[in-house]
């Protein structure tokens, strides 16, 4: 019992630059707390609904003053009517205060719908503004990010967000109406005692500094930390097959245990921290109040007529008044922080530099002939190490170009700079002659369709999932498009046709299944330039003869790279590029590689050979 | 909410001490009027200094009193929800591990996931603020009556008869918020659902140019939540404006009852005024009921979906008399085994029957969806079957422990799942306790230490979410490690060779060789195929054809028409000017 009863005492603290160096982690040489440059933001989003905000603040001002009104005229009525009995007087009060009542009412019903409204569309913007601006970034971006924790950003950063705008900005407008109109009537009957009462301004800033300094922090903390949780979810239950056919179900409960742990110590440390404001307001208003009537007390037995009992007792009550705005800004501040730790974050990814904007000279092609040359390119993912090494090639219209070389030689990089996912260090690639960098990135994919190594699936029908190639596509383009990639049978056979749902996991579907699909995806989007990424590799051979044939046909007229392992499936290719640790050690056609009896040959012949063994 | 208020019993102390806490500064906050009452009226009116003195001394005491009891309540309070939450959370993940993948049909990831995040950040925030503000409202209300009673009874009839009316107003809203709450979290799923499959789809989404596409996609999704939203909240947002009418009204009835009574004698002025002025504070309180009211019904809506997780039961579980044996030959037998996929009728494996014996390398080749990857999935039990057994060592599937089954299989999937992580802790995480030699040796078995070796980092290099700055084939050698790792008895690599180069995958079936395992492979390739000791020929779920693969040159035409198709008339003709 004793145990839990010390407890809460026996969490972890971190000093305020610990927080910091673990908040700066993974963020940049980024300014670690900005906090008004975050308010300013949010501000921003807020300003777009101007005309509605200004309604809700007059509605603010409206029921305010009613709120005030009202129980004056109550006092009113009862010292004139009921303590003299005049009843016609009374009724003619009530009547009155019935519609200020209402009035009242509805004031703050208006002020909560709109502002209900403007807070949902400023989080709404906020967040597909967000959305969007994540399709801007670079591939890079998404390699080196945890999926999960970029969508905490998006749900539970943005929750932070959404529930403080819904209640704050009407909590401070009227929190500063009543500061304001209390001040005025304090400055009206003494300017010495209101003096006094400011007094406890400067200690509320310095304590609330101390404070915020801590939770500002630790809210940021609390959600980055909540981001990694939900990162380290995403990825576990996304793993689960293999999570369970290794039976690791321990381990992973273990290192989710050790997140959930930092969760609840920077939660902890946030919430505690937080919840002595409303406290600490307390405390000094309490204060304030006592040292007021000392002096006021003294002001008056003084007896030089600064100060008079009635001011005195007057002032004392309002001088309570005063603190209660105060004590609500407080804790309104507080909430802010924790939205602010949210839209901070979600304003960090806003600030991710995108993918590098199109050269401002960059143009829209209207048609590509398809012809496409790698001069000179060399490329690293990482600073020390060299994927690619002085690529050089040239593919005319219409001709297919195959790579192959053993896994990790840089055949799929190869692919990633042709789409200019990545771009290169050094030469350029070009299309119909021109530096594909002074082609818009809209323009270029266009041009291009992919079958590539993951063929992802969305969660929807089979038709939809065809026409994401080409989203005008009719439901007939979407058929033919199926029966070209010879995926039309298994879908025939499937419950609903082409109408059947697929699932993200891709249950009910092969993974052979999962490629016809992607092949009529690209067969769809009718490029000019068509990339295959080992997309037959994983075909049965009956169904592969059968796309053999589809692709050859697609691949008529257009400029083809093929990266497949069985070089019978090459074999054709108007241009052979042999790859080895980034560089281009062999190029040619099929005959002429194997005539060279190089890595190539080498290849080819240990395939026949295993061919042969029949 | 049953399923969810046990989670605060090993609190209890925590949460009396923070409750008594709170009481504690409860009844400063109400003393506080009398005293001050007494600094004016004794003191300041009457002139007397020493009065101030005393009862400001005495209030100034009461407020550190109060203070250090806020702050305490602090600590509490946040005690009590942060490990609240910490234990839901835990527990929510440990079900979700136990679940089998039926389960996981009903509860998509998405959803989990805002369950397991956001849905249990709404719980813990409002146990804190249940600890610290809620009961003063209600504490307050009912003080507020019961003093309204004292002075005059008659006059606070008027009170008694407003509250239950506005009690049973806010049961109302509550029940309607809460499930309009439910339908706002189902929306957050939604939301979460976009944005994992953008996440994961991005390549495909940018190569195809769909950015305009998915932004409209999510456009709706997040717009469905916006309206959602502003629903449930407007709902809650409605009952401030009409407590504070109907507490108005009461206040006019108390004026013009109260007017009658002043005439009729039966109550003094002073009555009237002060059963005003209470009903002026419960409508004060009254308001924060409303917030009380936003937070309770959102609760509710999220203590439902946890329950609803923590309710489900895991399908999949050890038999009570499973025994205690582990793997030992790796022998695999499937007698007459029919199964389907949890909601759906279509049999994707049908009475199928055949055994691969105790080390032996068997290849199992089909066309696309004859359900090969299904049959992978039983042996290690992710899914029961519908009709017949699995035998492993000529014990029946179910009478092993889950845990001892697969802990001495390895299995290899079609698409390489890499963690987030270095190299060393994802070829490690198939076996916690491998030393870093076993770690090597796996590697350089799959093919992939040279690799590793040109590794800036070698094997502490950090691997991204899908350890995508490695090839396809790469990524593949790493989870055949990852496999190999744990010295299985059973190695299931289903297409696990599909990215690899013909050199890579002879080599790796070659030290695949050496080990003592029974191997199954799911292969579309002839060479792996041949290099077999038992080979399977699946067609929609059926066992089209079993044996060697000479055997099936002779006894099946499909087999033949396969090896013919890969072999191409290139190889043929070579063959024969050999001869």
């Amino acid at each position: 019992m004793f145990k839990e009863a010390i407890k809460p005492f026996q969490y972890k603290r971190r000093s305020i630059q610990e927080i910091d160096q673990l908040n700066e982690r993974g963020r940049g040489k980024k300014k670690a707390q900005d906090f008004s440059g975050t308010l300013k933001k949010i501000w921003f989003y807020l300003s777009m609904h101007k005309l509605k905000l200004s309604l809700v603040i007059l509605m603010v001002v409206i029921s305010s003053s009613m709120a005030l009104l009202g129980p004056f005229l109550v006092g009113m009525g009862i010292d004139d009517y009921i303590v003299n009995q005049d009843t016609d007087g009374l009724i003619r009060l009530l009547w009155i205060l019935a519609i200020i009542y209402a009035v009242h009412s509805l004031a703050a019903w208006f002020q909560a719908m709109w502002m209900v409204r403007i807070a949902q569309d400023t989080v709404f913007t906020m967040r597909t503004g967000l959305f969007n601006h994540l399709h801007k970034l670079p591939i890079p971006f998404f390699d080196k990010r945890q999926h999960g924790e970029l969508m905490s950003r998006v749900t539970n950063d943005m929750e932070n967000v959404s529930s403080t705008l819904n209640s704050s900005v009407i909590q401070i407008v009227s929190s500063i109406l009543t500061l304001v109109g209390t001040v005025s009537v304090m400055l009206y009957l003494s300017p010495l005692l209101t003096l006094i009462t400011v007094l406890v301004i400067p200690a509320m800033y310095f304590g609330l500094k101390w404070i915020t300094k801590r939770t500002g922090r630790l809210f940021k903390e609390q959600q980055r930390n909540l981001g990694e949780l939900n990162g380290y979810i995403q990825e576990t239950l996304s793993g689960q097959r293999i999570i369970k056919t290794f039976s690791q179900e321990k381990k992973v409960i273990a290192q989710f245990k050790e997140r959930n742990e930092q969760l609840r110590l920077a939660g902890f440390w946030a919430q505690t921290f937080s919840g002595f404001i409303p406290k600490l307001m307390n405390f000094l208003n309490n204060l304030s109040f006592a040292v007021i009537a000392l002096i006021g007390g003294m002001l008056v037995l003084n007896g030089e007529g600064v100060v008079t009992i009635g001011v005195m007792v007057i002032f004392v009550e309002y001088s309570r008044q005063f603190t209660r705005p105060l004590n609500d800004l407080a804790n309104q501040f507080n909430t802010l922080l924790s939205a602010v730790a949210g839209a901070e974050r979600v304003f960090d990814i806003m600030n991710e530099k995108e993918e590098r904007r199109d050269e401002d000279e960059a143009i829209e092609v209207n048609s590509l002939n398809g012809q496409v040359e790698f001069s000179h390119v060399s490329f690293a993912y990482e600073k020390d190490e060299d994927t690619l090494t002085d690529i050089s090639f040239k593919a005319e219209p219409g001709e297919t170009v195959a790579f192959v070389g053993p896994t990790g030689a840089g055949k799929t990089t190869i692919i990633n700079l042709l789409s200019r996912f990545y771009d290169v260090n050094d030469g350029a690639v070009k299309m119909d002659g021109k530096d594909i960098k002074t082609i818009k990135r809209s323009s270029l994919r266009s041009h291009m369709a992919f079958v590539l190594q993951d063929s992802f699936l969305f969660e929807g029908t089979i038709r939809e999932n065809i026409r994401y190639g080409r989203l005008t596509a009719t439901d007939e383009e979407v058929e033919k498009a199926a029966e070209l990639a010879n995926a039309a049978s298994f879908i025939r056979k499937m419950p609903k046709q082409f109408d059947t749902l697929l699932q993200v996991d891709g249950q009910g579907i092969s993974q052979g299944q999962r490629q016809l699909l992607s092949i009529a995806r690209a067969i769809l989007a009718d490029p000019s330039i068509l990339v295959l990424d080992e997309a037959t590799s994983s075909i049965d051979t009956i169904t592969e003869i059968k796309i053999q044939e589809a692709l050859q046909r697609l691949m008529k007229g257009r400029t083809s790279f093929v990266i497949a392992h069985r070089l019978n499936t090459i074999q054709s290719a108007d241009q052979i590029l042999v790859l080895q640790h980034g560089r281009i050690i062999e190029r040619g056609d099929h005959q002429s590689l194997i005539k060279k009896k190089g890595f190539y040959a080498d290849l080819h012949n240990s395939q026949l050979r295993e061919k042969m063994i029949l | 909410m049953k399923r969810i208020f046990p989670f605060l019993t090993p609190y209890k102390i925590a949460i009396f001490i923070a409750l008594s806490l709170m009481l504690m500064e409860l009844a400063v906050e109400l003393v506080q009027p009398l005293i001050i009452a007494k600094i004016i009226d004794d003191g300041i009116l009457q002139q007397d200094l020493s009065v101030v003195f005393r009862w400001g001394g005495v209030l100034i005491g009461c407020s550190i009193a109060a203070f250090a009891a806020g702050v305490t309540n602090s600590f509490y309070s946040s005690h009590v929800s942060q490990s609240f939450g910490f234990d839901i959370r835990k527990t929510l993940y440990d079900k979700v591990q136990a679940f089998s993948f039926t389960n996981f049909g009903r509860f998509p990831a998405s959803s989990l996931i805002t369950r397991l995040t956001n849905d249990v950040t709404m719980l813990q925030n409002t146990v804190f603020m249940s600890l610290r503000i809620m009961m003063r409202a209600p504490l307050l209300v009912i003080g507020s009556v019961i003093l309204a009673f004292v002075v005059n009874a008659r006059l606070a009839l008027v009170l008694v008869i407003s509250v239950p009316v506005i009690i049973f107003f806010l049961l109302f809203i509550m029940k309607k918020a809460g499930k309009l709450f439910k339908m706002v979290q189902e929306r957050v799923d939604q939301v979460n659902k976009v944005m994992q499959e953008n996440l994961v789809g991005i390549r495909l989404i940018k190569a195809f140019l769909r950015a305009g596409y998915e932004m409209k996609r999510f456009r709706k999704s997040s717009q469905e939540l916006m309206e959602k939203t502003v629903k449930a909240l407007r709902l809650v947002e409605v009952t401030m404006p009409i407590i504070l009418l109907l507490m108005n009204a009461s206040i006019l009835v108390v004026l013009w009852y109260g007017s009658i009574e002043v005439t009729a004698d039966r109550a003094s002025v002073g009555d009237v005024v002060a059963v005003v002025n209470y009903a002026t504070r419960m409508t004060g309180a009254l308001s924060i009921v409303t917030m009380i009211i936003m937070v309770f019904s959102r609760a509710k809506a999220s203590g439902n979906r946890i329950a609803e997780v923590l309710e489900t039961p895991v399908d999949l579980v050890d038999r009570e008399a499973s025994d205690n044996y582990a793997i030992k030959q790796g022998s695999i037998t499937f007698d007459d085994v029919t199964f389907s996929y949890p909601e759906s009728d279509e049999q994707v494996i049908r009475n199928l029957s055949f055994s691969i014996k105790a080390g032996q390398r068997a290849a199992i080749l089909g066309a696309t969806g004859s359900g090969k990857s299904t049959l992978f999935q039983l042996i290690p039990r992710l899914y029961d079957v519908d009709k017949g057994e699995i035998r492993i060592d000529h014990q029946e599937l179910t009478s092993f422990k889950l845990e001892n089954l697969r802990q001495q299989i390895g299995f290899v999937p079609q698409e390489a799942m890499l963690f987030t992580g270095s190299v060393k802790e994802n070829i490690a995480w198939g076996d916690d306790k491998a030393s870093f030699e076993e770690i090597k040796e796996a590697a350089m078995r799959a093919q992939i230490h040279d690799t590793i070796m040109d590794l800036p980092k070698q094997y502490d290099t950090q691997l991204g979410q899908k350890g995508v700055n490695l090839s396809g084939g790469q990524k593949q050698r790493l989870s055949i490690a990852r496999a190999l790792v744990r010295k299985p008895k059973i190695l299931l690599m289903d297409d696990s060779t599909s990215a690899l180069d013909m050199k890579t995958e002879a080599k790796l079936l070659e030290q695949l060789a050496d080990l003592s395992c029974t191997t199954v492979m799911i292969t579309q390739k002839i060479s792996t195929t041949m290099a077999s000791d038992h080979i399977l020929l699946l067609d929609e779920g059926e066992l089209l054809a079993e044996g060697s693969h000479q055997d099936l040159l002779t006894s099946s035409t499909l087999y033949l028409k396969i090896v013919e198709s890969q072999i191409g008339k290139e190889a043929l003709n070579l063959v024969q000017r050999s001869n």
